[in-house]
């Protein structure tokens, strides 16, 4: 777990949609007038600098314009229906573009083909995942209830993986396709995502190691959990949620191990040390 | 037409979703890299204290560390309300920060007061270069940080100052010693910076 895993917005909303193409137009105009203002900027800055060429490179990044970003948004939603006819694939994709009426040539926009529609899916779980928590606490705060870790951790877990559920039948394909090594490190960050959100909206409040146990342990619960979920038989998924609850408890009852396990040790240590002390008594080597 | 300017022209637009993420990145980053920089500090003094606590230094390394600790609890809170990852790296920076902080008491008060203007010094660098970013980025958006991190920069500077009062450049091999303890905690920064 490292690097850009992990830290998540703020709890404040920043808007995107409506928001964003207001934004967007506003900062339209001031780009021109910057244009013109830089561009004397910059004959001065060839004539100094050596290293302006690595400047405007750095500058050049391929970022994804607003509009681009909602036009793939658009077509991946527009695919998923068609997963259940052609899998996480390309032709979900292209199936999906066309329903929307685009070119079929629209999925050069997604160059990891398949891939992209899973992580889509994820992300937009993930997001909905996060209101229903929102929406949780704020329902109790209002109630004035204190949030109970456990069951909240066990309905969290349990809303994210119905989601899952109207694609069960596509599913283990998802899996693989995110064990692939090309998108390993857009899963994890994916999964990480979930992790730290179900924490983060439990309350949540360690800042040191601890939030890497929570977050480690809470990552194989789920897993292991989806796993089980997609060989699972049983009427409305019930052994499901067994095996999810049973893994929570090995969890808690993992920590208590921990705890015990640190005493024992303190226990032992000072009865060693006691045992030196009248050793060193008995031989008559104390400094007293 | 220039050249800078086509280059101006096809550059394009960043959008809004993609600034705050610069943002947060970069907000995530300082305050992870504080709370490791003042943790290590906090166990330095710790070590330096188990090893000079009866000497007559040890009641200015005990202020200086309540201090450090002052700013530790800051970065805590910090880290829970913007809701940014702690550093994994936060146990091997506890051992070694009092490690250090031991291994440089042993020899002597001088040696202590050599490691804390070496570690001042490189952390007051280090704040104003953060501040230096988050002015660059907003400075209406950061003013709380940036107010915190200056006074914390001051406050390190102090220390810096009262290390070299103590007699640091007395210490044996200073500048070797200065130099290695520079070295380190640039590098542990820029550890902490992305672990």
């Amino acid at each position: 777990m490292c690097t850009s895993t992990g830290d998540r917005n703020p709890p404040q909303d920043t808007s995107s949609g409506p928001g964003g193409s207001a934004s967007s137009q506003a900062s339209n105009e001031g780009y021109n007038t910057q244009r013109t203002g830089q561009g004397a900027q910059y004959t001065d800055e060839l004539n100094n600098s050596e290293d302006l060429v690595n400047e405007v490179e750095e500058e050049e990044m391929p970022e994804e314009t607003e509009e681009e970003y909602q036009t793939k948004q658009a077509v991946l939603k527009a695919s998923l229906p068609f997963v259940h006819q052609y899998g996480w694939t390309k032709k979900a994709i292209v199936a999906g573009a066309e329903s929307l009426g685009m070119p079929p040539m629209v999925h050069g926009m997604f160059p990891r083909g398949g891939a992209e529609l899973v992580f889509y899916f994820y992300e937009e779980s993930n997001k909905e995942l996060e209101s229903y928590l929102k929406q949780n606490v704020k329902e109790s705060k209002e109630k004035d209830e204190k949030i109970k870790t456990g069951p909240f951790i066990h309905d969290a877990i349990e809303t994210r993986l119905r989601m899952i559920i109207p694609y069960i039948d596509k599913w283990p394909q998802a899996m693989a396709i995110q064990t692939l090594p090309q998108n390993a490190v857009q899963s994890w960050t994916n999964l990480s995502r979930v992790v730290d959100d179900i924490w983060f909206y439990a309350g949540d409040k360690s800042n040191d190691f601890n939030w890497y146990t929570k977050r480690v342990s809470l990552a194989a619960v789920y897993k292991s959990t989806e796993i089980y979920l997609i060989q699972d038989r049983s009427e409305d998924y019930t052994d499901t949620w067994n095996f999810l609850e049973n893994r929570l408890e090995d969890v808690v009852s993992a920590g208590h191990l921990a705890r015990n396990l640190q005493e024992t040790n303190t226990v032992l240590s000072e009865g060693a040390k006691g045992f030196c002390v009248m050793t060193r008594n008995l031989l008559g080597m104390n400094n007293r | 037409m220039s050249f800078p300017l086509i280059c101006q022209m096809s550059i394009r637009r960043i959008s809004q979703r993609a600034k705050d993420e610069k943002t947060r990145k970069l907000l995530s980053r300082i305050i992870r890299v504080d709370q490791a920089g003042e943790l290590g500090a906090d166990r330095i003094y710790a070590g330096q204290i188990a090893v000079l606590g009866n000497t007559p230094v040890g009641p200015i390394i005990q202020e200086m560390k309540e201090q450090e600790q002052e700013h530790l609890e800051t970065f805590n809170k910090l880290i829970v309300e913007k809701r940014v990852r702690p550093t994994a790296l936060l146990p091997l920076w506890n051992i070694a920060g009092f490690a250090l902080g031991a291994g440089t008491a042993l020899l002597g008060k001088e040696g202590a007061m050599a490691c804390t203007v070496a570690v001042e010094s490189v952390i007051g660098e280090h704040y104003n270069s953060q501040i230096r970013d988050l002015m660059e980025d907003d400075p209406e958006k950061h003013k709380e940080l940036i107010k915190k991190l200056s006074k914390f920069r001051d406050d390190e500077l102090h220390h810096h100052d009262t290390g070299l009062e103590h007699d640091a450049e007395k210490a044996p091999m200073y500048d070797a010693l200065s130099q290695v303890i520079k070295v380190g905690c640039i590098g542990a920064i820029w550890l902490s910076e992305r672990i």
